[in-house]
């Protein structure tokens, strides 16, 4: 049942993104394959606009940790690009990080407290020099999606597709965890994400 | 079957599998998932209660009824329900008492510093910590059946990674509910008469002193005898070099870190096991307290006279506000070197929802140039330097007295006024309301009416129109309250007016008198209201004064690009409010009906 021995997931982003139900199909998908699993949400300071950040862990043996060490990421999966560079020291020497260029500015940027990072963050990622695949998400934004609410499961679509997951066990879990009324619309998301995966087949690399 | 709970949920579970058949709380991170999943099982009477101290004063109450019962809120929360739980403690206990509590350690940032053993301790009643789910479901279980044999209340300590992750639980699907009795005395007093009688009386021959009589130290001793052997106290012997006592989340980090270690996991951190530390200590050569929170483990295994290595590597502040397996292997582990984190990447500060009452309340605060204290509430980000609108910050209910003695004392007309939420003025805030009146003070106070207690998710208050037990008939009205105990001038207002807000804030502010200002607006995150359209900046008209990034709105964002700044709205989060269109000067923003 368990096709590999597991792996250690970082789910980043901003809050309002999706990220604990991005993490909960997922978990859900892969307790039915018979792994051990443990999720940690840990939510950053207050209300909205704060970082968002999920341990993932599932393996074919107990897990003990629910923090992933530095340097012991097998991916980031990373829906906001600032996110992606707060969270790159967790990632494996031969990691591979799946980001977003969605970027939501700090608020300490915006009022001037705190100075930005220096340069295009896209550029950034690329230059850490490890495997990356990189989703404009705005790209697909003149499709019928709602792509800022919808951002999670285009990422779960995508990595689905990436894993070689099997589209109509994860899409019974998505059944089984989104409220009806959305489902569809959530099912085309999962869609577009998979459709970008398939565009995208080699990683950036530098 | 095993299913994938948190924490929180499993603690619901154990709960229910031990035949709970009260439930009472207060909302308050990381535990307040665990009231909202106690209260999906139909058999267990459950209650948001207004504040802490009731919480468990009505499980005391439930338990003596012979219930088992318990309470469940975060350690600020057991500051204001400290009370309760000293008296509670040492008294006869009928139903199983338990009470959940959560300390806020290990959160991405910050730390509030309670550690809820400290009052475990001094009310000398057990303490468990689970480390994961399915101990804090069997714990929980656990928990019930001690308080009723040793007759006394217990603590289950959380921590916010144990409240927060999701691993498998053994649930026994074929459970079918059962309460749970247990009816020993017909009488439960304070242990302060207790002694006093106890110690007043040596020689007792009359029948009616025996209710008085509970033996709770001797029991207490009873149980530190027994912790060496209980099974949640594990010893696992291995390694000579190192060794481990740790107890909670720790340990999982603790067997990640150091695997050859050994260790001693305490499931029951108060008494502690003697003998078994006493074990350890003499097995290995080098012998550390590996603990979250405060080094509340390390200072009482150092008061038995066992010489532990904690605080003197693993210093609380500034260095480690948030324990990781990391930090393990970087204090314990000879030449480690670890991958840092990049020192570049720019903080972020929480912020209000786009459109959020609070953010209306800022803007006239800081265009009149009004002092003001806020309460703990989602106002108390206008306290950060992004939003700027407050002097002072204290705890949940403070901003009323707060007010009122700054008032009292200065000859400076210009007034302090109190902002306070609706569940922080139901929780404590209506004490110091009350006070204003019956000390003649003169002061305003704002009430955010946003119909929940929205900080930690929208719960329900006396006020909110909705929640477990509601009734409309029982629905009280903050302004009707303040009238009540004697407020004169009592105003409520929609913020979303921002002309006749400001009118109704600057006359209350300058009448003579206590005033109340009620203001009243849905939470936008609970109650997701529709929008009928939604703000845009004109680029051309723009100067980038940048006076709009001062409300604190989430959709006003600041891009920098080749040509400079660049001043945006959000349009997906946007709510229409238009409170920017009063802010900026220059016209430059527009709304656009949708
Ligand atoms: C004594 C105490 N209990 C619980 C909490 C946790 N807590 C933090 S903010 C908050 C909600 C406050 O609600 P309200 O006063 O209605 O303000 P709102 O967030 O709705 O603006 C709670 C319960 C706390 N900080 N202190
Ligand atoms: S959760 Fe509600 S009260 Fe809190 S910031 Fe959002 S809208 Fe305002
Ligand atoms: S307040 Fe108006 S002019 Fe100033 S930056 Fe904002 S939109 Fe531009
Ligand atoms: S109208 Fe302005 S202040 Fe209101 S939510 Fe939109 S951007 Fe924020």
């Amino acid at each position: 049942m368990c096709k590999n021995e597991g792996k250690n997931l970082i789910i980043c982003g901003v809050g309002g993104q999706g990220i604990v139900l991005f993490g909960k199909i997922l978990g859900q998908f892969l307790i039915n394959k018979g792994y051990e699993l443990k999720i940690s949400d840990v939510v950053g300071l207050g209300q909205r606009g704060g970082n968002v950040e999920c341990h993932f862990r599932y393996s074919n043996k107990p897990i003990m940790s629910p923090l992933i060490k530095v340097g012991e990421a097998d991916y980031i999966i990373s829906f906001e690009q600032t996110e992606t560079l707060r969270n790159a020291h967790y990632l494996k020497d031969d990691g591979l990080i799946i980001t977003s260029t969605f970027e939501m500015s700090s608020p300490t940027v915006n009022v001037e407290i705190e100075k930005d990072m220096e340069g295009n963050k896209t550029e950034i990622i690329k230059e850490l020099g490890r495997n990356t695949f990189i989703i404009d998400v705005a790209k697909y934004s003149d499709t019928d999606i709602n792509i800022s609410q919808m951002a999670n499961v285009i990422m779960l679509g995508f990595y689905s597709s990436f894993m070689g997951y099997d589209d109509s066990e994860m899409i019974e879990v998505m059944r089984k965890t989104i409220n009806p009324k959305f489902i569809d619309s959530n099912i085309k998301a999962y869609e577009l994400g998979k459709q970008i995966c398939n565009e995208q087949k080699v990683a950036v690399v530098k | 079957m095993r299913a994938l709970l948190t924490g929180n949920e499993a603690v619901a579970r154990g709960a229910y599998e031990a035949g709970v058949k009260l439930a009472s709380g207060y909302p308050g991170a990381p535990s307040t998932e665990v009231m909202e999943s106690i209260s999906s099982y139909k058999e267990v009477y459950s209650e948001w209660s207004t504040n802490e101290k009731v919480a468990l004063e009505v499980a005391i109450g439930a338990s003596f009824a012979g219930y088992r019962s318990f309470a469940v809120m975060k350690t600020v929360g057991l500051n204001v329900a400290s009370d309760a739980l000293m008296f509670a403690a040492g008294s006869q206990i009928n139903g199983g008492l338990v009470i959940v509590v959560s300390d806020d350690v290990g959160r991405s940032s910050g730390d509030d510093y309670n550690d809820c053993r400290f009052y475990g301790q001094n009310a000398a009643v057990p303490i468990l910590e689970p480390s994961d789910s399915q101990e804090a479901k069997d714990f929980m279980k656990l928990a019930f059946e001690i308080s009723e044999e040793f007759s006394t209340p217990v603590i289950l300590r959380l921590t916010s990674v144990t409240c927060k992750t999701k691993s498998l639980v053994e649930v026994d699907e074929s459970y079918v509910y059962q309460q749970v009795e247990n009816h020993k005395y017909d009488f439960s007093f304070q242990r302060t008469m207790i002694t006093t009688m106890m110690t007043g009386i040596k020689n007792p021959t009359s029948p009616k002193l025996a209710k008085y009589y509970n033996n709770f130290t001797g029991t207490m001793r009873k149980l530190e005898d027994e912790s060496n052997q209980l099974d949640i106290n594990k010893l696992e012997l291995d390694s000579k070099e190192i060794g481990v006592i740790t107890a909670g989340v720790a340990y999982s980090y603790v067997k990640e870190a150091l695997p050859e270690a050994s260790v001693l996991k305490l499931g029951m951190i108060n008494p502690l096991p003697r003998k078994l530390i006493k074990e350890i200590a003499s097995y290995v050569k080098t012998l550390y307290v590996i603990e979250e929170g405060q080094n509340v483990l390390e200072r009482n295994i150092k008061n038995i006279g066992v010489n532990v290595i904690g605080e003197e590597l693993f210093p609380r502040f500034p260095e480690m506000i948030r324990l990781t397996p990391d930090i393990i292997e970087e204090k314990i582990i000879p030449g480690i070197t670890k991958n840092k984190p990049r020192e570049d990447v720019p903080f972020r500060l929480p912020m209000n929802c786009a459109g959020c009452s609070h953010l209306f309340v800022y803007h006239v605060l800081k265009k009149h140039k009004i002092k003001a204290s806020i309460d703990i509430t989602c106002g108390i980000i206008g306290a950060f330097p992004h939003v700027d609108a407050f002097r002072n910050a204290k705890c949940m209910g403070s901003a009323i007295g707060v007010a009122h003695g700054y008032n009292v004392l200065t000859k400076n007309p210009e007034q302090y006024v109190a902002v306070i939420g609706d569940g922080g003025f139901w929780n404590t805030g209506i004490s110091g309301l009350i006070n204003l009146v019956y000390n003649s003070g003169n002061s305003t106070v704002i009430i955010m009416d946003n119909s929940c207690v929205a900080m930690t998710g929208g719960q329900c208050c006396p006020s909110s129109g909705f929640g477990i037990n509601y009734k409309p008939e029982n629905n009280i009205e903050i302004s009707d309250i303040c009238k009540a105990v004697g407020i004169k001038d009592v105003a409520v207002i929609d913020p979303y007016n921002v002309d006749e807000l400001e009118d109704v804030i600057l006359k209350a502010v300058k009448s003579e008198g206590n005033s109340v200002v009620v203001v009243k607006k849905e939470c936008i995150t609970a109650f997701k209201p529709k929008r009928t359209g939604k703000c845009q900046v004109k680029q051309d008209s723009c100067s980038k004064c940048k006076l709009c990034l001062k409300i604190g709105c989430l959709a006003i964002e600041r891009k920098v690009n080749a040509e400079g700044d660049e001043v945006k709205i959000n349009g997906d989060i946007c709510m229409g409010c238009k409170l920017c269109t009063n802010v900026c000067k220059r016209g430059a923003i527009e709304y656009v009906q949708e």
